[in-house]
């Protein structure tokens, strides 16, 4: 299991945002989000805040750390 | 291509651009004059500049982001290990066989071999941090 996981898929499926869409209000492109969602690359500290904020949930509830997880 | 972002088009389009200049010039016994190396810079720029231009203008999306940032620097730091590990193999054989004597620096054609053989490092390095950062997109990092 990746060291950063993240819940952006099911987040966003909730909320009938396509990762275009999602890519647009964070400033990356839909490949960075796809990179995202599959946990294949963990984002800065700003980017996933602002995933955070345009998905309307706290930082926490979108990104977890697991401190046993391989990076 | 309609699946890959703007920076993995160009990158595809600089190897392209690579294979098909440094490819003929290496592979068909090219490197004996200064006019070639010159006439290849020219082409390179040329077709990628062309090529480039292409890209922008049939891609809307021409975001990057700090994902583009961080495979750029992997390829470059790619690109500068080859070239610094073949810069000492080089300077190393070179300092052996100015050791032993055998190599005949009154020859005129000495300064455009040493030109050819620093510029294919050059190129290999170039191509490595090319194919490092399309490997990094194909991976997605």
């Amino acid at each position: 299991m990746p060291s950063i996981r993240n819940q952006i898929r099911d987040l966003r499926a909730q909320r009938e945002i396509t990762q275009q869409e999602l890519a647009d209000r964070i400033g990356v492109t839909r490949q960075t989000v796809i990179a995202i969602e599959q946990d294949k690359y963990s984002p800065s500290l700003e980017t996933a805040f602002k995933v955070a904020i345009a998905l309307g949930v706290p930082l926490e509830q979108c990104f977890q750390y697991d401190p046993h997880g391989k990076r | 291509m309609a699946g890959l972002s703007y920076r993995e088009k160009t990158l595809y389009a600089s190897l392209v651009v690579e294979i098909l200049v440094y490819g003929p010039y290496f592979f068909l016994h090219r490197q004996n004059s200064v006019n070639n190396v010159a006439g290849m810079i020219i082409a390179i720029i040329v077709l990628q500049v062309v090529l480039q231009l292409i890209i922008a203008a049939l891609t809307r999306n021409r975001v990057t982001d700090e994902r583009d940032r961080l495979i750029e620097l992997r390829g470059y730091r790619a690109g500068y290990l080859v070239l610094a590990s073949l810069m000492v193999i080089g300077l190393g054989m070179l300092w052996f066989h100015a050791t032993v004597g055998h190599l005949p620096l009154d020859n005129p054609m000495m300064g455009l071999h040493f030109l050819s053989v620093f510029f294919g490092m050059l190129v290999i390095a170039d191509i490595t941090k090319t194919v490092t950062q399309i490997a990094a997109y194909r991976r997605t990092v």
